[in-house]
């Protein structure tokens, strides 16, 4: 099947050189042997998605993990240049590739500007060096700052930096300074995101057995406030709950997300969501290899979910009718400071909002956690801090 | 027979093998000898069809009394072990799940075997006593009137008797349970463990226990002292005979109910029922009378042939309940099954009493009384074992009296019936015991603190020897219902016992104690409380909902109040922060769960104006 709607790709690169003891995403540290049986493994992918898909035009990239500037620069080269045959890039495609500061050299950069990557982000998480340690990051704040400034030195116009809050043992006041040294360093984009105890990760451990203290939660919204109003200070636009961007540099490729746009994932764990249908592929980077390494492709046209099936790593399917996709379409986009388009959505569905969700709309308004105004819905500064309290209620 | 008298007595085990073996040999030890040795062979008695061959004084009877968690199950088997009963390393007299769990006995029963001794063949009982305090009490009580159960003490290690009944002096002990005249051996932790002590403590029970003093030839006399209910043949009760002998088809009757049976099935215990034809004075086992209700077999009852006449044993003990609560099923539906559940375990157990509740938030259940915590407890989880039922325990309510100014009077149980219009009551009555404590001085203080507190009247206070007080207080029933007679025995460390008699009912300033959230009354959280108690109980429960009412879109004010008037508050702080911080690809597929998740559970909840009311914090008012 040929995809008309140009869709997002994302690139799993699951290797760590250490493991960050909050992290529950699909990395590993100490499996560098893999590599390069890894980095054929996804050119294989990438090119069986490719044929399947029919050569779709591809108009974002983001290579995420783990931690893809670990990787050697010349897999990253060979990866893009899989993904420039396989598939139809864009030609202004924004590609990102996440890095972490203390993988920055001269040449690494100049080798990712060549093969065309455009956009970098830099976990950073705190320019605080004992929070740092507590999270067990592998850079202090000067590495940050350095590494941010080479990053800007080799090129790249188009930079985010993330950053963590609600972290234990910050107060208020280290986070104050973060906020200060980040808006100094004035990056394009910032993305803050409150810490999660995800479960089975050794931070969760030690916050259960009060090796560590529970980090506060009220202290978090309030963190979470003061970056609302420190930020106004920059020309940032808080577009996303967790994103400020300047302008023309919001992330097309996380607004595919957040529009419930097709995206499609390659390399172990990764999800994709084309047509009806939103899978995963399998986690282990093992079994993975050992997949792909036994296929051949096979015929295209069938339905979408057969099609999937026939990609030997994918793991897990769902199927999502248009009831879900309409209320997912909801919960995603609210998160948008555009919000949801009623315009966009009855496009797309038909019927604006209004039509199939008049009473819980109205519950919102009341609960003054969402406005309605001529073009779009959007979350109210409450609303944006209890998100989850309005998402759940489009589900019927 | 392979057993041949002619050989004497089995030499000692160290003879056999040159040393005395320890505690890890035991096992081993059992093995070899009970195969190579040829004076135990396995099964001896099942090969016996008769028990005619043992007279009164090659009979002894025995029982072993200890803590709970002494070992004495664990005892009890090596015994059965060695004289052959069963294989080694079963551990048999323990059979129920919850008992198998918790390490506890919950049944007694006795169990037969054949001791060797100077060439004579003994037919030994053991009967197993439950190792929980009410319980035994009353089992050693009941045996009082036959003066022939030998006890057998069990000490632990380092002879910080935690034995609930031993004190310094054992003689105290015997003159408290009026067993002057039985015999006691004790068993010291060294003998325990060397499996030479097990045939050597054997012969001490032979020498020590005096053997039945009935005869076979008067008119039967027999005590039931345990019953169980089993699925295809009835009431299993076991009994001991006093005088005379019962077999197969001998009609007889019971002394308290009047009931006749004609006898099924006569037998020895022996792990399982082993039949023969008749059963002999001084002999202990089971009868089946064809009895299909449990609640027909009481514990202390004397049977005797239909007809003759028959002094009946005395110690028939009707059990009293001492502990209450009401079992709701989680939801009406269940209803039926619970039930059935319940009528099913109370043949079992015919020591618990059922009566018929309701509540305004549970609708229909029951007000079931136990003997102890522990026996609520055992009984509960067996309900939930055994029959996959699932139960609210609640605390339970008493019924209360209300006097209106016209004359007419009420008895209500629930809050929901408390009189609105307050003008018109001439004033509320609750209902009262009259409580007999019997307690050790050392204990006087801590008891009579207790009786204080629990809103009790002293009667009396009678010394009955230098260091035995007698207590009696009147007490309010709602102060009893819950854990009364297990607070006197945990104070006292068992040495009080606790017994009680209704006693009408006196005035008392009742009031309704409500919930209030954010404003509004919640029915089913209402209760009526002694109007001393209100605060306290107030406080107490605006605490647990505070824990466990989850923070929502609003404060949540939570209330007590007596009328009009608010007696305790707490508050819950609106929720400021809810939203998933990262939704991108990966993160979407498991948000949506989440969210699906958190819509049902908002399902789930009662509204109560604009407060969301988990099932979890309405229970941790209500629940036990």
């Amino acid at each position: 099947m040929s995809s008309a709607e140009p869709i997002s790709l994302y690139v799993h690169i699951p290797f760590c050189e250490t493991k960050c003891p909050y992290c529950d995403f699909n990395t590993y540290a100490a499996i560098e042997p893999l590599m390069p049986t890894y980095v054929a493994a996804l050119k294989s992918e990438i090119a069986l998605w490719g044929s399947l898909l029919d050569g779709p035009e591809v108009h974002t990239v983001f290579f995420g993990g783990g931690t893809p500037s670990y990787l050697p620069s010349e897999d990253i080269r060979h990866t893009m240049k899989a993904i420039t045959t396989a598939f139809n890039l864009a030609p202004c495609a924004e590609v990102t590739l996440e890095a972490n500061p203390g993988d920055f050299t001269a040449d690494k950069l100049a080798a990712y500007l060549d093969c065309g990557i455009n956009r970098l982000s830099i976990g950073i998480q705190s320019f605080d060096d004992d929070l740092l340690q507590t999270l067990g990051r592998r850079h202090n704040a000067a590495d940050a700052v350095h590494a941010y400034r080479q990053a800007a030195d080799a090129g790249f116009e188009n930079i985010s930096i993330d950053l963590m809050y609600g972290l234990p043992y910050q107060n208020i006041q280290q986070w104050q300074s973060t906020l200060a040294q980040a808006l100094e360093l004035a990056p394009p984009h910032i993305s803050m995101y409150c810490l999660t105890l995800e479960g089975g990760t050794p931070m969760e451990r030690w916050v259960d057995q009060g090796s560590m203290p529970t980090p506060d939660a009220d202290l978090a919204a309030d963190m979470y406030l003061m970056a609302q109003d420190e930020m106004r200070h920059g020309r940032y636009r808080h577009y996303e709950i967790s994103n400020w961007a300047q302008p023309g540099r919001r992330s097309q490729h996380n607004l595919t997300y957040w529009r419930n746009d097709p995206y499609l994932g390659v390399g172990p764990g990764a999800h994709s969501y084309l047509g009806d249908c939103r899978f995963s592929a399998i986690k282990s980077p093992r079994e993975y290899i050992r997949r792909m390494q036994s296929v051949s492709p096979d015929s295209c046209g069938e339905p979408m979910r057969a099609m999937i099936s026939s990609v030997p790593v994918v793991d897990e399917i769902e199927q999502i009718d248009t009831p879900l996709e309409m209320a997912e379409t909801m919960m995603m986009g609210l998160r948008l400071d555009e919000g949801i388009g009623i315009a966009g959505f009855k496009e797309r569905f038909g019927e604006p909002p209004s039509h199939f969700y008049a009473d819980t709309l109205d519950e919102l308004e009341r609960l003054e956690l969402l406005h309605t105004q001529e073009d779009a819905l959007r979350l109210t500064h409450r609303g944006r801090m209890l998100g989850n309290e309005v998402f759940s209620r489009f589900f019927n | 027979m392979m057993c041949d008298p002619r050989l004497g007595c089995p030499p000692p085990v160290e003879r056999l093998y040159g040393y005395v073996p320890n505690a890890s040999d035991v096992s081993y030890l059992t093995t070899v000898s009970l195969r190579r040795h040829p004076f135990y062979p396995k099964g001896l008695l099942h090969r016996t069809t008769s028990s005619r061959g043992f007279p009164e004084e090659r009979v002894r009877n025995f029982s072993i009394v200890a803590h709970v968690d002494h070992g004495k199950s664990t005892l009890a088997d090596r015994l059965l072990e060695t004289t052959g009963v069963i294989e080694e390393g079963r551990q048999v007299l323990d059979h129920l799940p919850v008992e198998r769990e918790r390490g506890i006995t919950v049944k007694a029963q006795s169990a037969s075997m054949v001791h060797l001794h100077r060439g004579h063949r003994y037919l030994l009982n053991l009967i197993d006593t439950p190792g929980h305090v009410t319980s035994a009490t009353k089992c050693l009580a009941l045996w009082q009137p036959l003066r022939e159960l030998c006890y057998w003490w069990m000490l632990n290690r380092v002879f910080k008797l935690k034995l609930w009944l031993i004190s310094c002096s054992p003689l105290r002990q015997t003159s408290q349970l009026f067993l002057s005249s039985t015999r006691l051996i004790f068993l010291s932790p060294t003998l325990r463990e060397s499996m030479s002590s097990y045939t050597t403590s054997l012969d001490s029970v032979l020498k020590r226990a005096y053997s039945p003093s009935g005869s076979r030839d008067k008119p039967l006399c027999v005590l039931l002292f345990d019953s169980w209910y089993d699925h295809y043949r009835g009431v299993v009760c076991v009994v001991a005979v006093k005088d005379g002998s019962i077999g197969v088809g001998d009609e007889v009757s019971s002394y308290h109910t009047g009931l006749s049976y004609e006898v099924a099935e006569v037998g020895l215990l022996q792990t399982k029922r082993v039949p023969i034809p008749r059963l002999y004075s001084g002999q202990v086992g089971y009868v089946l009378l064809g009895m299909r209700n449990s609640t027909e077999a009481h514990v202390g009852d004397t049977f005797y042939h239909t007809g003759s006449k028959v002094t009946p044993l005395p110690g028939f003990i009707a059990a009293k309940p001492m502990v209450f609560a009401g079992f709701y099923p989680m939801d009406q539906s269940e209803y039926p099954v619970l039930r059935t559940a319940l009528e099913k375990l109370t043949l079992n157990d015919s020591s618990v009493s059922v009566f018929q509740d309701s509540s305004v938030a549970l609708g229909q259940g029951w007000r079931l009384g136990f003997l102890g915590l522990l026996h609520m407890d055992v009984f509960r989880q067996r309900l939930e074992e055994e029959f996959d039922a699932s139960i609210l325990v609640t605390t339970p309510s008493v019924p209360y009296k209300v006097v209106f100014r016209d004359g007419s009077e009420q008895t209500f149980l629930n809050p929901a019936q408390f009189p609105e219009e307050v003008y018109t009551v001439e004033e509320f009555r609750e209902p009262v015991v009259l409580g007999t404590l019997v307690t050790p001085d050392e204990h006087l203080g801590k008891l009579l603190s207790l009786c204080q507190d629990r809103r009790g009247v002293q009667q009396e206070l009678v010394y009955m020897d230098q260091s035995k007080v007698l207590l009696k207080y009147t007490l309010p029933l709602s102060e009893v219902v819950i854990d009364f007679n297990d607070q006197v025995k945990s104070l006292s460390s068992g040495y009080a016992s606790f017994d009680y008699e209704e006693h009408g009912y006196e005035p008392a300033p009742l009031v309704k104690l409500d919930v209030m959230l954010n404003g509004r009354v919640v029915d089913a959280l209402a209760s009526v409380v002694h109007r001393d108690k209100a605060y306290s109980t107030g406080k107490t429960i605006c605490g647990k909902l505070k824990d466990n009412i989850h923070r929502q879109l609003f404060e949540v004010a939570i209330q007590a109040a007596i009328g009009k008037r608010i007696i305790a508050r707490e508050t819950v702080k609106a929720l400021r922060k809810n939203v998933t911080a990262k939704c991108y690809g990966g993160d979407i597929t498991r948000k949506m769960k989440l969210l699906r998740k958190q819509k049902e559970g908002k399902k789930k909840m009662k509204q109560i104006g604009n407060v969301e009311l988990s099932k979890d914090a309405f229970l941790s008012v209500i629940q036990r």
